[in-house]
């Protein structure tokens, strides 16, 4: 054991450095020892400690902040407008919700697994359409469908599934074509890239489906009145659209939950690396994450087609902003807030449309996606977390 | 006064206590070691000292004033410069240009001044180049002034990052495990270079592994273990206290202890 | 696909500089090739401007010339037919492993040369003394001027690119300016018997190269990821139009309205960048893709009664200097926005190279290294925010005066896109780059596409196939945008002419993580 000698003195030259150079050369600038002020520098620097506090205070209270909005509209609604009113607004938001629901699941999913705002999301959703619109068409389905009861279930279960599985197709390849390879890229390559795929995908749509809008005689599917309450008339198909897009969720959230390759999935979007070295094949982990959203939003699509009839090239892209703000609305990564997040932005959507003028709606949704990152970029039902050290 | 001094500074991630309750003292010129097993909270203590995590609770102060909730680079401008643990040099800069960015809080060109590249713009930047080439020139590295950082050799990208730390004129100097990854030679080096700073009225605050390093090198020492300040002193003492030994060294590392 | 093909479209990173001279080489050499080509085949395109026919190959094996000076003619073609091969032997010769040496590039300078010789020569004896025995059926008006400006400038460049290639290679930046300036100046004299395409020169080319430039400091420069670029753009024409029409009555002349609005949409800019820019990347690419759709939106719902609404504003004020009048041509629009783009890019050039540019490039490299190095990442980040956005509210001030009509639909997403394509296919972050990006990207989008019809029409007449008179190629743009951005990121992420350090960057994959990940903010 060596004494201990303490810090042995300053040798220059020992470095076996260049202090050739006029041997006065520090290498710790003098006056930089001398004690310094922290002035709040400029205008806002002065500002700072009160906006911290503020922002500190939106972000705790935010989703109160919100979900008291929310309540204010709809009532702000009922007494404008009366209850029957409100009523169908809220039976039109669920509807609304359960779509975007259903395509904000695909955002989160791929966005939790490979941290990637798909753009092409929104557009797949809208090519789905017109798969479900082009099987209808080669099958016959739609006097099949309108035919009988029997028929229509015969119609729902060829329609469905074949769409669905289109859409997953082209969502798997989309992600071995284009973003497989980027995987390991600075952020910015794959994001262009997304978006990139989307606008391929919209071009293609609108040669081939030309610039108007599309019917798809699929709104004539499902007639009649269920029930009514209080003069609001629920239709089957509004029934039919929540509850498809219920069961949708239930069924995945079962899957992740209870399935080898769900928990894969789970782990992948953990650490992808440790998933790796425990024998998760990831490349087939995240293609089926693709699939899977994809063909989510296919059924998205196809009860977007029963409830409004019109399909056109572009929906796809404003859709998908506003469901991937419901998706971080609810927590990106989250599924169970992604499915919560869509009907809130369904009801946000429909309110803010009927308390401000419908042409606000969209720029509305825009502002909450502003506010929400800006405030609580870790969505209304998410911790904050801080990732490693 | 104390130049740097930590009061009861806690840090919770989550669940996790990384930092609990640490308060030490950082006198003018003094070199403070930070020792402990690994996860033991040093590098945690050091982003929350640099501003890159907010504290918990607790106090930071330099100089007397408060600086915890600053951000890191109002810190910088205070007076603390960094190097990190796995190298952060700016992989695709030369490494003249990665000390210049040192010089960015005290240089006086604004934007305007280098868009139309005045006079004074341009006698800055010269000065500053000269400042940069001289501070690589006594670190060894003025062969490399014009490489990517990223195609230096390992150990010198340790000693451009400190180059780098050095171009914003600090008054405390935080180096974390600057000798990892450093074979012996090196290690003397670094060395020498530490007391060469402290020699120039540099105050330092070290992160290491090395025994043999912390104990020539350091006035003080303190030990964290679990987020906890377990013991502080002077190498003797933190080398013959029991608690160190039993908590931090264990059995095997014990020896290594011995051999320093 | 094997590597040496990969080599031949793709810079070798590991040897950088040379490769990379060899791509500008290559780059220029092929442009040559293709002027000298295209200045030959141009009569036949735009024969709707002239008469007959020119220099070009069928029209001399319709009718071929039969007089003495054919001789001429043909020795052109040699000349021609040297120039456009070379650029296809050399990366066939590289394949193969054997390198053309000083000889070649000797006889590709004199064949140059004597083109461009000989071009003026015919030109001089056709147009001025008109010398019929001498080529026969040639005479007045059966060729385009632009023909011989192309041509010529084509005999130039192969001049300068063939007698001076280690230069060329050596310093690319300064030869690709050099190579391209004539061309910028004169492309209004060089295509004044096509007003169509000078309206492309001043409304496309130079606004969406001006656009570029903006957004390459915020994209290139920062490395941050703006969807949303059009709504400054907007900003800037609707300022000029709301000073510069009969709407409000005020008319302000067009070059206090530039600054107005690039001061106005940087204000915006700032406003906007305030709370995002402490977001994470693609967070932030998501909020200012929100906020380019917000503001047409608002234009379009007439906010605050100036906006017109869906209509726009129309009857914005034709600026008139002294004797210059631009309304009557769009070539003064075109002059004054080049004079524009040439102070914009010498200044932003020089931030680039100054305290800010190193700060940007730290910022993006690593953000927490750069913040603990005294960089203030939010206010650094704005500063190329706001630059950026003052770009495009100049060349929205522009916009407007030039089309004198602005509405909504002018500034929507594709806008966006189509200047964020102009910057990938060209080069993120080099400034060369996003000049030819734009010149490639317009060229096809906005004057190519809208003609096919007009040709495939044309075409389907004369070669009665009637499928090819009704497709509308405009709907054809967003594939194009689409596949330039997939394809250039998947093979070549740096660009056309790639910046160095930023294509490495791009192809290595050092992931920077942001400063507001690390803090648990965002």
């Amino acid at each position: 054991m060596s004494e201990y000698k303490g810090p042995p003195a300053a040798d220059p030259g020992a470095l076996g450095v260049g202090t050739s150079r006029g041997g006065s050369a520090m290498l710790v600038a003098q006056s930089g020892l001398a004690p310094r002020h922290g002035r709040a520098g400029g205008i806002l620097g002065g500002l700072g400690p009160l906006v911290r506090l503020l922002q500190g205070w939106i972000s705790t209270y935010f989703s109160l902040l919100l979900l008291g909005m929310m309540a204010l509209a709809i009532g702000l609604t009922g007494v404008q407008h009366g209850v029957t009113l409100m009523g169908e607004q809220i039976k039109n938001a669920l509807v609304l919700g359960a779509i975007y629901a259903l395509v904000a699941i695909g955002y989160t999913m791929v966005y939790g697994i490979i941290e990637l705002i798909n753009f092409a999301h929104g557009d797949v959703f809208t090519a789905s359409g017109f798969y479900a619109f082009g099987f209808a068409s080669l099958f016959h389905l739609d006097s099949l469908a309108t035919g009988s009861f029997g028929g229509l279930i015969l119609a729902l279960v060829i329609v469905f599934p074949l769409s669905m599985i289109a859409a997953g197709v082209t969502g798997a390849l989309i992600e071995f074509v284009a973003y497989r390879r980027l995987r390991d890229a600075p952020r910015l390559a794959p994001l262009i890239t997304a978006i990139g795929v989307s606008f391929l995908i919209e071009g293609i749509m609108l040669v081939v489906e030309g610039p108007d809008n599309v019917t798809t005689h699929m709104a004539s599917w499902i007639n009649g009145e269920a029930f009514s309450i209080a003069g609001v008339s629920v239709g089957y198909t509004d029934l039919f659209v929540i509850g498809m897009a219920l069961v949708l969720m239930f069924a995945l959230g079962a899957f992740v939950r209870r399935t080898r390759l769900g928990k894969a999935m789970r782990s992948t979007a953990q650490d992808r690396t440790a998933a790796l070295l425990c024998g998760i094949n990831i490349n087939r982990t995240i293609s089926a994450t693709f699939f899977i959203g994809s063909a989510l939003a296919a059924a998205a699509a196809i009860i977007y087609s029963i409830n409004y009839g019109v399909l056109k090239w572009n929906i796809g892209f404003h859709l998908g902003i506003i469901a991937f703000t419901a998706a971080v609305l609810g927590g990106i990564g989250n599924i169970v807030g992604a499915g919560v997040g869509g009907f809130l932005i369904g009801i946000i959507y429909v309110f803010g449309g009927s308390l401000f003028g419908g042409e606000w709606s969209e720029a509305l949704i825009f502002a909450v996606l502003v506010l929400i990152l800006t405030f609580r970029p870790v969505g209304l039902f998410g911790v904050e977390v801080t990732t490693r050290a | 006064m104390a130049l740097l001094e930590l009061a009861h500074v806690s840090k919770r991630f989550g669940g996790l206590l990384a930092v609990s309750d640490v308060s030490f003292n950082l006198d003018r010129g003094e070199i403070l070691s930070m020792i402990g097993p690994n996860g033991a909270g040093k590098t945690t203590a050091f982003n929350c000292v640099t501003g890159l995590f907010p504290i918990t609770s607790g106090s930071i102060t330099l100089d007397g004033e408060p600086i915890s909730g600053l951000p890191p680079h109002r810190i910088t401008k205070l007076g603390i410069a960094r190097t990190f643990q796995n190298i952060r040099l700016f992989a695709f800069m030369t490494a003249v240009d990665n000390v210049m960015v040192g010089a960015h809080w005290w240089m006086k060109e604004r934007v305007w001044d280098g868009a139309f590249r005045t006079g004074r713009a341009r006698r800055e930047e010269r000065s500053v180049e000269q400042r940069a080439l001289e501070l690589l020139d006594l670190l060894g590295l003025s062969r490399y002034a014009g490489s990517y950082a990223r195609e230096m050799p390992y150990g010198l990208q340790r000693r451009l990052e400190i180059a780098r730390a050095l171009a914003t004129q600090p008054r405390l100097l935080l180096l974390d495990e600057p000798a990892a990854g450093l074979n012996t030679q090196e290690k003397k080096e670094l060395m020498q270079l530490i007391a060469r700073l402290r020699d120039e009225g540099l105050t330092i605050l070290l992160i290491e592994h090395d025994m043999r390093l912390v104990m020539e090198v350091s006035h003080r020492i303190v030990v964290l273990d679990h987020g906890e300040k377990i013991a502080e002193g002077s190498p003797a003492d933190v080398r013959t206290n029991p608690r160190v030994i039993e908590a931090y060294l264990g059995t095997g590392a014990s020896n290594e202890m011995q051999s320093a | 696909m094997p590597d040496r093909f990969r080599s031949l479209f793709r810079a070798d990173t590991g040897q950088g500089q040379r490769t990379r001279g060899n791509t500008v080489f290559w780059i220029l050499s092929s442009t040559a090739a293709a002027l000298v080509l295209m200045g030959w085949l141009l009569p036949w395109f735009v024969d709707a401007y002239s008469a007959g026919a020119g220099f070009s190959p069928q029209d001399a094996l319709i009718s071929p010339p039969t007089g003495v000076g054919t001789i001429l003619i043909y020795v052109l073609a040699v000349t021609m037919v040297i120039l456009v091969a070379s650029p296809l032997v050399e990366p066939l010769a590289r394949l193969r492993g054997t390198t053309f040496g000083r000889r070649a590039d000797r006889i590709r300078l004199i064949a140059a040369l004597v083109g461009f010789a000989l071009t003026v020569v015919i030109w001089f004896l056709v147009s001025v003394i008109q010398e019929e025995p001498l080529f026969g059926s040639f005479g007045p008006g059966t060729y385009t001027d632009s023909a011989v400006w192309l041509t010529m400038y084509g005999y130039a460049l192969a001049a300068l690119v063939y007698g001076a290639r280690p230069w060329v290679v050596g310093r690319q930046t300064l030869a690709f300016g050099i190579a391209v300036l004539p061309f910028g100046i004169f492309l209004p004299l060089m295509f004044h018997q096509a007003p169509d395409f000078l309206d492309w020169a001043a409304g496309s080319l130079a606004i969406y190269m001006l656009l570029a430039l903006g957004l390459n400091v915020v994209v290139g420069f920062a490395g941050l990821l703006d969807l949303g670029y059009a709504a400054f753009f907007a900003i800037g024409a609707y300022a000029c139009a709301s000073f510069a029409s009969p709407t409000h009555n005020i008319h302000w002349p067009l070059w206090i309205l530039i600054f107005l609005g690039a001061a106005i949409a940087s204000l915006f800019g700032a406003v906007l960048g305030a709370p995002t820019l402490r977001l994470r990347g693609d967070y932030l690419a998501i909020v200012t893709l929100g906020f380019g759709e917000i503001i047409p939106d608002l234009a379009t719902n007439n906010v605050f009664n100036l906006t017109g609404g869906p209509n726009g504003i129309s009857g914005i004020d034709q600026p008139k200097f002294w004797f210059l009048n631009f309304s009557t041509s769009p070539r003064w629009y075109y002059w004054s926005l080049l004079l524009v783009s040439l102070v914009v890019i010498v200044l932003l050039r020089n931030i680039e190279r100054s305290r800010v540019g190193r700060a940007w490039v730290a910022l993006r490299e690593d953000e927490v290294a750069a913040a603990s190095t005294g960089i203030n990442t939010t206010t650094t980040k704005l500063l190329a925010f706001a630059i950026g956005a003052s770009v495009s509210g100049l060349a929205g001030a522009f916009y407007g005066s030039i089309v004198s009509i602005v509405s909504p639909d002018d500034f929507s997403f594709s806008v966006s896109i189509a200047v964020l394509s102009i910057i990938v296919l060209g080069g993120i972050g080099n400034i060369a780059g996003v000049i030819l990006g734009s010149f490639i990207l317009t060229f096809v989008i906005f004057w190519v596409l809208p003609n096919m019809n007009e040709w495939s029409t044309t075409l389907s007449q004369t070669v009665h196939v009637p499928g090819l008179a009704g497709i509308d190629f405009s709907s054809y743009t967003y594939i194009i945008y689409g596949l330039a951005l997939i394809l250039m990121m998947l093979l070549r992420p740096g660009g056309l002419l790639p910046s160095r350090a930023r294509q490495i960057e791009l192809e290595s994959g050092g992931e920077s993580e942001s400063l507001a990940a690390v803090q648990g903010v965002a």
